[in-house]
């Protein structure tokens, strides 16, 4: 089976979003496209698969083994679902039925279900055997850790044999560990003569995956050419400029060696602390000091507890023994020096309220200077005139960014940055991490930074307390039942 | 009930380290327990002990409001009973006394609450003040035809409602889903008494084809179910349409059918247990709203149910009366609840709430 793409055109009111000449899928061969948000990737798998929203006006030609589609038909290739052309979602746990059991959601895509539901559970049951999850096949989607619903996803997309499998961001939100057992999984499907297109803001994915691969921005393939060739000796200075963007290769002002200055007042001092969370303990016995300005990565895979600990070290978790004092951490009036960032900004700012009234309230609460905001957005460089909007008007980088103001504007001694750049692509995380960083030098603050990506924990802390996540099974989640 | 001990291996202290660890994590998935639901039968025996623990509490809360009541009447309980059983002119101080003697009214009041619980216990109501029936038979008449008044209006209202909603949804902002939009304002902004004689005026009187009030035969109950079901059907539709579209959005039913499912196997498997999480809480709610809301409608089209019952209690300050009926729909409020949960829990694995699962 071979899928061309020739002269792949999608637009949107007047602006084109995806010009592409043409792509050759062949089996035995991945081929992964790279780039940021917007560039139009995301947009040319779901063309070739047929499941473009409407409204988006869609040119172009493809054949799959030698047979002619037209690709602004989308509802053409609606027959070839499950059984010649699979997709594998983005986010496995929202793509699973939240009310229906594992194995009957695997077990509805095998080509034999229609006629024989005992077959195409056993099918179901083999499948999930083969990828190591038959224990999960009697649970429910919301019992799954992050990793197993990857794999379940997987085993429902591939059940019905399709040969063309199609993965549309999939190790978004994943850990490291479960990214690479999802490249192993690709390259599983492709070494079996399967044709794979990955789209991914991820190169490690890339690399891990090989093959070719195409790097897009703005609408258009810039460069292709085979993986390690591309990510090593790019010839495009894009391509350049995104591998310069990955946390392993950042040369910025704000990176040190060494910790804070010596003799920095001591804010935060933790003494065996135990905490456990549903009947799993997360860690025990933990001690650990944080002076002025020290920047420590909490890091572990999902689930390991590594957003509890930060909580827990800013107080605003309770533990099961030890102790946690603060020093001179207390909040009055104009003052709160203890402040978190959150993982997903659209959720904590309100979604109805203008951003400069959201952001008018840490002002006028604390009595910020007046043209402290303004200067800020200058050194972030936002457009002031994006206050005027609300959260979901402006883009995810930008929102983080304003979101980092807020938490700035206060000058804190501490700040907890919970995962703050996993939903950014790697320019959008470059530009937004260099945004928090330089605050953070200037001011002063001592960072907590909970982050799975350990290159980004490298690149930022002087240290890192890594919690080794002992075993995230469901039944941990059930425990007392 | 037991904590189930922490799977897998000990937990060790994290170290400050700042060299990095890779982790082993899903290396041996072979090893791990099968990933069950377990309890669901048990939660729902849970819910079913709990439901009835309430049912019992509301009982003893509405009798020892009743009693409350009968002993803050202004004249003497006895001298009232006698009224009621020989008429004003053949009360006597004599017979008051035998009433007295006969029921222990002059025992002390924490005796007599006792034995007023014990009553209601074995759901001996006693009789009307009034006509001197027997309150059980009059409030389970009244309740029967409440009930049998409220189910088929529930039924018209699901059958009109969802397949509105369902129509709307097919193509959101399209006609279909403009013309339900109409259609749920104008069924809500009018008052069920002002459909009631509407549809009194075109279906009875104009057209002929419904007797205009009253109750006996099945087409007695068309009339009254129908304006309680048009004012319900709008916000179902309501409630549909927003529960279909935003299940058809969601990630899961994409994922369907890019893995092959047709349009009915995605409707059937996914959408519609989906949407029935939603819908059958609303309808229970909804439910309860009927029952407790008749008595406009009942009153309108004279139908002897519950409301009427109650109404007429009040009217006569029969307490007895009162009670029975203020029972009576207590424990609908808790049967139609219980259902709701039974049924939501059912339909949705996931936990609803930490009482059900620890």
């Amino acid at each position: 089976m071979t899928v061309h793409l020739h002269r792949v055109v999608v637009r949107h009111a007047g602006r084109t979003l995806v010009d592409v000449a043409d792509v050759h899928l062949e089996p035995g061969r991945a081929v992964t496209v790279v780039g940021e948000s917007g560039s139009g990737k995301s947009l040319l798998a779901h063309a070739a698969l047929g499941t473009l929203p409407a409204g988006l006006a869609v040119h172009g030609a493809m054949s799959i083994d030698g047979v002619p589609h037209d690709v602004g038909d989308q509802a053409g290739r609606r027959p070839l679902w499950g059984r010649t052309l699979a997709l594998l979602p983005q986010e496995p746990v929202l793509a699973l039925d939240p009310t229906m059991r594992v194995r009957d959601v695997v077990a509805e895509g095998a080509p034999t279900f229609a006629r024989d539901r005992r077959a195409a559970r056993r099918a179901a049951l083999e499948r999930l055997a083969g990828l190591g999850v038959a224990h999960a096949a009697g649970a429910y989607p919301h019992q799954l850790s992050g990793g197993m619903a990857q794999r379940v996803a997987f085993a429902a997309a591939t059940i019905g044999e399709a040969p063309v499998l199609v993965a549309d961001e999939p190790s978004k939100g994943l850990d490291v560990a479960a990214r690479d057992d999802l490249a192993a999984l690709l390259r599983r499907h492709v070494e079996g003569g399967g044709v794979l297109l990955t789209i991914t803001h991820d190169l490690d994915l890339a690399r891990a995956l090989g093959g070719d691969v195409l790097v897009m921005r703005e609408a258009e393939v810039l460069e292709r050419g085979p993986v390690e060739q591309v990510l090593t000796t790019p010839t495009h200075p894009y391509t350049a400029r995104l591998l310069a963007a990955e946390p392993a290769r950042w040369a910025k002002a704000w990176m040190r060696d060494g910790g804070p200055p010596e003799g920095s007042p001591l804010l935060v001092h933790a003494e065996q602390v135990t905490r456990t969370l549903g009947g799993r303990r997360l860690f025990t016995g933990l001690d650990l000091d944080l002076r002025a300005g020290d920047r420590v990565a909490l890091t572990g895979p999902s689930g390991s507890g590594k957003t509890t600990l930060g909580r827990v070290l800013l107080r605003r978790h309770p533990v099961d023994s030890g102790r946690v004092t603060h020093h001179d951490l207390a909040r009055r009036r104009g003052r709160a020096p203890v402040q978190q960032l959150h993982q997903d900004p659209t959720q904590s700012f309100p979604a109805f309220v203008p951003l400069r009234a959201a952001l008018g309230d840490a002002v006028r609460r604390h009595g910020v200077a007046p043209g402290r905001l303004e200067e800020l957005l200058g050194t972030m460089r936002l457009d002031p005139g994006l206050l005027e909007r609300r959260p979901g008007g402006v883009s995810g980088g930008e929102l983080q960014r304003l979101a980092i103001i807020r938490a700035m504007l206060l000058h804190p001694a501490l700040l907890l940055a919970d995962e703050p750049t996993s939903r950014l692509d790697l320019l959008t995380q470059e530009e937004t991490l260099d945004a928090l960083m330089g605050q953070v030098e200037q001011q002063g603050t001592a960072l907590l930074l909970v982050t799975h990506d350990t290159s980004l924990a490298h690149a930022v802390a002087d240290r890192e307390v890594v919690l080794p996540g002992g075993v995230t099974t469901p039944t941990a989640v059930l425990a007392g039942r | 009930m037991s904590t189930g001990a922490p799977a897998g291996t000990a937990t060790t202290p994290p170290d400050v380290t700042d060299g990095d660890r890779t982790d082993q994590d899903g290396a041996a998935p072979a090893a791990l327990p099968p990933v069950t639901d377990g309890g669901v039968g048990r939660a729902v025996l849970l819910l079913l002990v709990r439901r009835a623990l309430q049912a019992v509490g509301v009982v003893v809360a509405v009798t020892t409001a009743c009693f409350a009541i009968m002993h803050t009447l202004p004249g003497d309980a006895a001298y009232r009973i006698a009224a009621g059983r020989y008429g004003y002119d053949f009360v006597t101080a004599a017979s008051a006394e035998a009433v007295r003697a006969e029921l222990g009214l002059d025992r002390p009041p924490w005796q007599q609450l006792v034995g007023w619980w014990g009553d209601a216990a074995r759901l001996q109501l006693g009789t009307s003040l009034v006509t001197g029936a027997d309150v059980r038979h009059e409030v389970l008449h009244g309740l029967g035809h409440t009930l049998q008044l409220a189910g088929l209006a529930l039924l018209l209202a699901s059958v009109l409602g969802i397949a509105a909603g369902a129509a709307a949804a097919h193509r959101p902002g399209g006609a279909v889903d403009r013309l339900v939009g109409t259609w749920v304002v104008l069924a809500r902004s009018l008052p069920p008494f002002v459909v009631g004689l509407l549809l009194v005026v075109l279906l009875a009187v104009q057209a002929g084809l419904l007797p205009v009030a009253g109750s006996g035969t099945p087409a007695h109950a068309v009339l009254p179910a129908l304006t309680l079901a048009v004012g319900l059907s709008g916000l179902v539709a309501r409630v549909t349409r927003d529960a279909v579209v935003h299940v058809r959005s969601s990630e899961y039913v994409r994922f369907a059918q890019t893995r092959g499912l047709g349009a009915g196997a995605v409707l059937r498997r996914h959408v519609l247990r989906n949407v029935g999480t939603t819908l059958v809480a609303y309808l229970g709610v909804q439910a309860l709203v009927l029952v407790e809301g008749v008595i406009v409608v009942e009153s309108v089209f004279a139908w002897p149910g519950i409301g009427h019952t109650l109404v007429h209690g009040v009217f006569w300050r029969d307490v007895p009366v009162i009670q029975g009926t203020a029972i009576a729909l207590a424990l609908a409020v808790v049967a139609v609840n219980t259902v709701v949960d039974v049924a939501t829990l059912l339909l949705d694995p996931r936990p609803r709430e930490t009482a059900v699962v620890a």
